[in-house]
């Protein structure tokens, strides 16, 4: 047997002033190549599941300058995967000890670290253009927006990426050359309507949307929006036209249900289990009940009664060993004592927190799940649906994406090779990378497919940007166009609004307090008319948005405004090629930290991130999700894009078309 | 082995459960379970072997044991980040075992200072999959048959440069299942509504679909006959990446090294010659290589016997970025 001698370093030259081991290391890399890595500037950022294995590759390939940032303290969970960080960390912030890890194993790298948003306005354009490259490495699409702007502002090439579970994807966006990240219309976050949350739930992600609402009309921020009680302005329920406006009128003016407030009525119960329960589960169902209306159809709720309830023998309880504790089913009874415990618990927190105090929601925090899990589950007993371990309930109260190291370390290792390409000026090479879980057709699981031009009608990287919205003038007060159209939709973080009256009347300016008098006026006041149009621009991130205003009184229920062109919003859940995109994409429409304490309201929408039921293409080895994807990437080869079916051969297998279906 | 979860392993803690959330969530608690009963062997710690150490550790397994026989050398110290940057002259393994020990205490770490070459074949059944980075092609084609013998997983891989390849023998009947959602059609009694009446997937309710699959031997993969006509016509579709292996691999036997950028003039004489040699004696064209890989590793799916597993080559090239699984051997 032949032994497998050492290496022979010591036939190996060094160079003495350059970093001896460029070349040796990544053998393949030119000098000119391992000159520019050792004195380029970069910036990750995130530290989390791609940050930590993306730092590490950096250093280990020779980039020797490089800040990473981070707003977010590590968590437990954390570490199957962000494998700088040890049990001994949780708590503290992540691109600070993702540094200091780094460090230990590479002691001359120069490493800034920053316990920061990226939003943060003091990373404005000159900041950015520090940078030869910026690669995110992010979880939310907030955060992604603004760095594409800001990115683009400074004209700095930006390797974007996403992982989930087995899937991920990397790609290299360049002002001018590329799509930027907001070029293609990206699905949000599937919201429900009132109605479906407060009158008519029909599955168990409503129940548990509903238990968030409840959560944070008790013990956080109540919120106008997000109702609990039965809505009896639900045009569902009423029998003719004019019987849905009576209610809508009464609901206004009588108000039994709204005029108290939840939280108001709670406290003046003293946050009492017992009476909270039997209004949420028996008074609240006994009223939906009165809606006759709305069970014609539909299988009506059963109320529950606390007293009852108690003397139902505990059988179910038993634990079991074989699984998580978590991942038991309680039964009802189960649930009513969770939930009891759980108030109780809540009640003292805010007690302890004094006068006024607000707590916030976190999956994370276990008397709030304890809280959600229960109630969600409650409600779903009232309503005969089968009830859910806290476990799956926290999965999807939580928008909690399954993640593993490896597919962040494959995904890590693609953003920098894409980043030699760049810094070689090898533009032309960079490509966008799927990641799959099973190889397509063509017995690919890394799949490369060629960059696209930038969309001209782009609302971000277009010349003059420019959108259509559709809203109710009268209706709609200057806040709401400022934080849920300017900001939630448009992805500005400050913006400064006037109108093109010819008088260049300001709407609203991002200095604090200066148009806060305007902030509850309706748009109509302003003299804002169908056809207005309105300049919008965000300075930080050097855009300017020209918004056409369309004033409409036919919107939906619930909608407040529409942008004209955008998939509406209910549409059913996209086909599983765009939705692996976005899965990847991250779980969170907003940059809050998964563990910071002031999250804010709008934090967690759920997301169903479920597929569609599994196509059925038996003729494919593969598995759907890979092979479905209908990606609109086009192969460097034209010809080979009008192929539809990859059973031919093709002609050079370079880049190829994934099947479409 | 991991067939069989002993009766200990049925309760995962609550620091477990912590920790393995995330996982869990994707592959499941039974997948979880078979991971934490499983040993592996782990042949290399140079760059790719770290990553691989670093991958099972993160993920749970039982025990791990760092084999390796040489010396940290600047170079290799560099090319990994579990070796702290004193230990020049200390055995590898050994330099890489604290820190790939901190990554997840509650794995057991060892180290083995031997030559793989020197271990005997009842060493390797200790083991429930073996890793083997770096070795010669005698020494894979061995580790592997005695292994196929009892049943043990064998993993293969190298990288070079921009290029890498896996290889992976699972047995002769590999049994892995597949989590198939399942479609709820119709009303069911709980949910009368009008939203019941289109088939709905409910992620809760899914089922478990039992399937083998089987694996050829590292020889026979390595030993293919391009000689008859249905080899020659799938040569169009055979990536380059599988001969530049059998290069790389005759090169590695032949000089005890792999070729080096630092003697790049003397190595890539060697290495076409070799390419010419290796591609006439299976009766095939020197055109049929250009290029070189790299390599990837998922355990993970396959100690949770979850998934059909990769069969039985990975190759990824770096330049092209493209990652493509391919079988060779007997079908």
């Amino acid at each position: 047997m032949r032994t497998f001698p050492q290496a022979q370093t010591a036939a190996c030259p060094r160079r003495r002033n350059a970093e001896p081991t460029m070349t040796q290391l990544v053998g393949p890399l030119r000098k000119e190549l391992a000159d520019s890595l050792f004195s380029c500037r970069v910036l990750v950022v995130g530290a989390g599941g791609i940050g930590c294995e993306l730092l590490k590759n950096l250093v280990l390939t020779g980039f020797k300058n490089i800040e990473v940032i981070d707003l977010d303290t590590i968590d437990v969970s954390n570490l199957n995967r962000q494998f700088l960080f040890q049990k001994k960390h949780v708590g503290k912030s992540k691109a600070q000890v993702a540094k200091e890890s780094v460090l230990r194993f590479c002691p001359s790298a120069n490493i800034t670290a920053y316990h920061d948003s990226i939003m943060n306005p003091d990373y404005n354009m000159e900041f950015f253009r520090n940078f030869q490259l910026v690669m995110n490495a992010l979880d939310n699409r907030a955060a992604r927006n603004h760095v594409n702007r800001m990115c683009l502002a400074a004209d700095i090439p930006l390797i974007e990426s996403g992982t989930a579970g087995y899937l991920g994807q990397v790609t290299v966006i360049k002002k001018g050359q590329t799509e930027c990240y907001e070029c293609q219309p990206k699905p949000t976050q599937k919201t429900f309507p009132g109605c479906t949350i407060r009158n008519t739930p029909s599955e168990p992600i409503h129940c548990i949307v509903w238990a968030k609402y409840l959560f944070n009309q008790l013990f956080g921020e109540e919120d106008a929006d997000r109702e609990v009680s039965p809505d009896t302005a639900d045009p569902e329920a009423a029998w003719n036209p004019a019987d849905a406006a009576a209610r809508a009128t009464a609901s206004d003016q009588d108000g039994d249900i709204k005029r108290v407030s939840t939280k108001e009525w709670a406290r003046s119960t003293g946050y009492d289990p017992v009476k909270l329960f039997n209004k949420l589960f028996k008074d609240d169902i006994m009223y939906l009940l009165t809606m006759d209306k709305l069970w014609k159809k539909r299988k009506a709720p059963l109320p529950l009664d606390w007293t009852e309830i108690q003397q139902i023998e505990s059988s179910q309880e038993e634990s079991c060993g074989m699984g998580l504790k978590d991942q038991q089913v309680l039964g009802v009874q189960g649930y009513t004592q969770l939930f009891r415990r759980s108030v109780e618990t809540l009640r003292s927190q805010l007690i302890e927190k004094g006068e006024g105090a607000e707590l916030v929601w976190d999956k994370d925090d276990p008397s709030a799940m304890d809280f959600v899990s229960a109630a969600a589950n409650l409600r779903m007993n009232v309503f005969s649906m089968n009830m859910k371990s806290r476990f799956d309930v926290k999965s999807m109260a939580g928008n909690i994406i399954p993640a593993i190291a490896t597919t962040n370390a494959v995904i890590a290792g693609l953003i920098v090779l894409e980043a030699l390409k760049i810094l070689n000026s090898d533009f032309d090479q960079c490509r966008t990378i799927f990641l799959n879980k099973q190889p397509n057709p063509r017995k690919k699981l890394l799949v490369p497919c060629a960059l696209d031009r930038p969309n001209s009608n782009c609302y971000v990287c277009a010349s003059k940007p420019e959108v259509t919205v559709k809203l109710n003038v009268h209706k709609t007060i200057v806040q709401a166009l400022q934080d849920k159209i300017l900001k939630e939709k448009f992805g500005m973080v400050a913006p400064d609004v006037q109108i093109e009256d010819g008088k260049g009347t300001i709407l609203i300016s991002s200095e604090e307090g200066e148009t806060e008098a305007n902030n509850n006026k309706f748009l109509s006041g302003f003299g804002i008319r169908n056809g207005s149009r309105l300049q919008a621009d965000d300075f930080l991130q050097d855009y300017t948005l020209l918004v056409n205003v369309i004033h409409s009184e036919e919107l939906e229920k619930d909608v407040e405004f529409e942008v004209v062109g955008d998939a509406p919003d209910k549409a059913p859940a996209p086909s599983a090629p765009e939705e692996g995109k976005n899965i990847a994409n991250g779980n969170k429409d907003s940059a809050q930290p998964s563990t910071s304490s002031k999250a804010a309201a709008e934090d967690d929408d759920v997301l169903i991130i479920d597929s569609d039921e599994e196509p059925s293409s038996s003729t494919m080895e593969a598995s759907p999700e890979s092979s479905n994807r209908k990606r609109k990437h086009h192969d460097a080869d034209d010809a080979a894009s009008k192929r539809k079916r990859l059973d031919q051969q093709p002609s050079d297998d370079d880049e190829d078309i994934i099947a479409l279906d | 082995m991991i067939d069989t979860i002993e009766k200990e392993d049925n309760i995962i803690s609550e620091e477990e459960a912590a920790q393995y959330d995330r996982q869990i969530r994707l592959w499941g608690l039974d997948a979880q379970k078979r991971l934490r009963g499983s040993r592996v062997l782990l042949v290399g710690l140079r760059g790719l072997g770290a990553e691989v150490a670093k991958n099972l550790i993160l993920a749970g397994v039982k025990g791990l044991t760092l084999l390796d026989h040489e010396q940290v050398t600047e170079e290799s110290r560099r090319a990994q980040f579990l070796i702290p940057v004193d230990a020049d002259g200390q055995n590898q393994a050994q330099a890489s075992l604290e820190r790939a020990q901190l990554l997840n205490p509650m794995v057991e770490v060892k180290v083995d200072t031997d030559a793989v070459e020197s271990k005997p074949d009842d060493f390797f059944f200790q083991f429930d999959a073996v890793c083997l980075t770096r070795c010669s092609k005698d020494l894979m084609v061995r580790v592997d048959q005695l292994c196929a013998s009892r049943n043990i997983k064998v993993f293969c891989g190298d990288v070079y440069g921009y290029h890498g390849y896996m290889f992976s023998d699972l047995g002769q009947e590999h049994h892995y299942v597949e989590e198939k959602p399942k479609v709820v059609k119709g009303s069911n009694e709980a949910n009368d509504g009008p939203e019941a009446k289109k088939g709905k997937v409910d992620p809760n309710e899914t089922t478990m679909v039992k399937k083998t699959i089987s694996f050829c031997s590292l020889k026979e993969a390595l030993e293919v006959d391009w000689t008859n006509e249905k080899a020659k016509s799938s040569l169009k579709r055979t990536p380059a990446d599988y001969f530049l292996l059998q290069v790389l691999l005759k090169f590695r036997t032949d000089k005890g090294r792999d070729p080096q950028p630092d003697s790049f003039a003397e190595d890539s004489q060697l290495f076409l010659q070799i390419r010419d040699d290796v591609l006439e004696t299976m009766g095939l064209s020197s055109e049929l290589l250009p290029n070189t890989f790299v390599r990837y590793l998922q355990m993970q799916k396959l100690m949770g016997g979850l998934d059909a597993p990769h069969r039985n080559f990975f190759f990824f090239d770096g330049l092209k970025g493209s990652g493509v699984v391919d079988y060779f051997g007997s079908k």
